[in-house]
């Protein structure tokens, strides 16, 4: 079991969102269960009362889940310093079996409670709160699957032994690895290009012509085509090295931390493609989601592409 | 039209002691009416006016204004409804006491972005009213009782609202400038302004201006 300080932030982080997400999960329940707008009775009352609690504690989890993904990331790279073989987070992932299910896991959870929050400011708008039944059942499944991250999260610090030797991401994302992964990302770069840009291209025609629940799909395909081509070809651009394959090392300072910049405009463009297929907004709203989609999925498109285009300036060739 | 639809109201200040400040009131106050809630401290005036004032929800019942639930609206509507519905002037004023005159009536209007030369009209308008124009740069702590008390009216009454609630308006005011404040309140009536009065000052008590008087005793209406 490794105690670094980063890991113990963890945790008492963990015990909060444990104690506050169980107050939040008892309301929800109630609410979900008893609530009825038009009663004047003295549990409708205390329901009201207890929403706006729940409601505050659901917020504050959010707000402090989104920059402890990325602290998240941060100390498994840092982890990768003491264990052997790895060499950044990917390799911290790999040594434990719980490790991809929790990246997974944590990423769904962000999308879910991102979502919770639009539907909670879309609900407060009204005087009469339509989606409130919505909004509180939809915590009730994520207070388990909050719980279920937790625990992945203990279970994995707990199961990391610093005395294995551990694969390192060449060989994790390597295209004579056996996963199913690695098949994809083995793919020739020309498929998986043609893939990227016209999901791409697909999304700027869906999103001129604001073809709402297109543009919501192809956002999904989006997210995963961008990971792949991500790991496999653009990501060996900013490592300039054709077999550095791996979605953690440009988190690091040797590459200006151009992850990070990476991972959130992909979260904000696709979340914000995402979520107007499950809420009806307005047309000046859904025009707020749809422009903040399109401004950040293209702004990474940008950013992947710079790669590549300046790498062929300068050196006159294709990796 | 306010109306009280068995509204019960109680604080809980811990398992051991609840306090029930209203209990089952009906009652409704009709629109340009002037009214006067009497009764001694803790009988349930003050409550009455928070709950007309969106300041509390009841523990039970119904509180509707002009066919609006107000008892049933979240914060951010409930203020949007006080902001734009009612006036408040409370016994210790409220006011900012750093603050200027000007500065102190003009808060009601900080959130409707008003152009400046509408809000320098309505200031002027409502100083002259309430005789405070000559004040406009004194800051409030160096006021007297009565001036801060007009002070504290004009701010209720910027916003031009319907509805003008007073919480023991008189408890800090010698018997001259009360006199003075009920004149205020007489005039308030002729501009149809429906006015709630709680107070148990007894120079209130039979004045031909107010329309109704309302005994209130242990959080029930007695008279």
């Amino acid at each position: 079991m490794i105690l670094s300080p980063e890991i113990l932030t963890i945790y008492i982080l963990n015990a909060l969102f444990a104690l506050l997400s169980a107050i939040a999960f008892y309301f929800s329940v109630r609410i979900f269960l008893y609530w009825n707008e038009n009663s004047t009775s003295q549990l409708q009352y205390k329901l009201e009362k207890q929403s706006y609690l729940s409601a505050t504690i659901i917020k504050y989890i959010f707000a402090i889940k989104v920059p402890l993904f990325l602290f998240f990331i941060f100390t498994l790279d840092d982890m990768s310093n003491i264990i052997s073989g790895a060499m950044c987070a990917a390799g911290v992932v790999d040594a434990t079996v719980y490790g991809s299910y929790l990246l997974v896991l944590k990423v769904l959870n962000l999308y879910l409670f991102a979502y919770w929050i639009v539907l909670h400011s879309k609900d407060i708008k009204f005087e009469v709160q339509p989606y409130i039944k919505q909004k509180f059942g939809l915590f009730i499944g994520l207070f388990f699957l909050l719980v279920v991250e937790i625990i992945l999260e203990i279970m994995m610090f707990n199961a990391i032994d610093v005395t294995s030797i551990v694969d390192c991401c060449g060989v994790i994302y390597s295209s004579s690895s056996q996963s199913y992964l690695s098949m994809v990302l083995s793919l020739d770069y020309f498929i998986l290009l043609g893939i990227f840009y016209g999901v791409f291209l697909f999304l700027t025609i869906s999103y001129i012509f604001k073809l709402r629940y297109l543009f919501s799909i192809l956002n999904l395909f989006f997210i995963i085509i961008s990971l792949i081509t991500l790991i496999s070809f653009f990501g060996t651009y900013i490592y300039e090295l054709p077999t550095h394959k791996c979605p953690f090392c440009f988190l690091q300072k040797d590459y200006n931390y151009i992850g990070y910049f990476l991972y959130t405009f992909l979260f904000i463009g696709t979340f914000n493609g995402l979520v107007i297929a499950f809420i009806e907004f307005n047309k000046q709203e859904i025009e707020k989601f749809y422009t903040l989609s399109f401004l950040f999925n293209f702004l990474y498109v940008g950013i992947v592409t710079y790669y590549p285009v300046i790498f062929y300036i300068k050196n006159g060739v294709f990796l | 039209m306010i109306t009280f639809k068995n509204v019960t109201k109680t604080y809980e200040i811990n398992t051991n002691n609840i306090i029930q400040a209203v209990e089952n009131i009906d009652i409704t106050f009709k629109e340009g009416e002037v009214i006067l809630l009497k009764g001694a401290s803790g009988s349930g005036k003050s409550s009455i006016l928070s709950l007309i004032a969106a300041l509390s929800k009841p523990t039970s019942g119904e509180v509707i204004v002009d066919s609006k639930k107000i008892s049933k609206l979240s914060d951010n509507f409930a203020s949007i409804y006080r902001r734009d519905n009612i006036g408040f002037i409370f016994q210790k004023y409220n006011l900012i006491p750093t603050l200027s005159v000007k500065d102190n009536i003009l808060l009601p209007l900080v959130p409707l972005n008003l152009k400046a030369d509408d809000v320098e009209i309505k200031l002027n308008t409502v100083m002259q009213k309430f005789s405070i124009f000559h004040k406009k740069d004194i800051i409030v702590k160096n006021l007297s009782g009565g001036e801060q008390q007009r002070v504290a009216i004009a701010r209720s009454y910027i916003n031009e609202p319907k509805i003008i609630l007073a919480d023991e308006p008189t408890a800090n005011l010698d018997k001259k400038l009360s006199e003075k404040f009920i004149e205020i309140m007489k005039e308030l009536k002729e501009m149809n302004k429906t006015i709630i009065i709680a107070t148990h000052d007894p120079l209130f008590f039979g004045l031909e201006f107010i329309d109704r008087e309302i005994e209130m005793s242990d959080g029930k209406i007695i008279v």
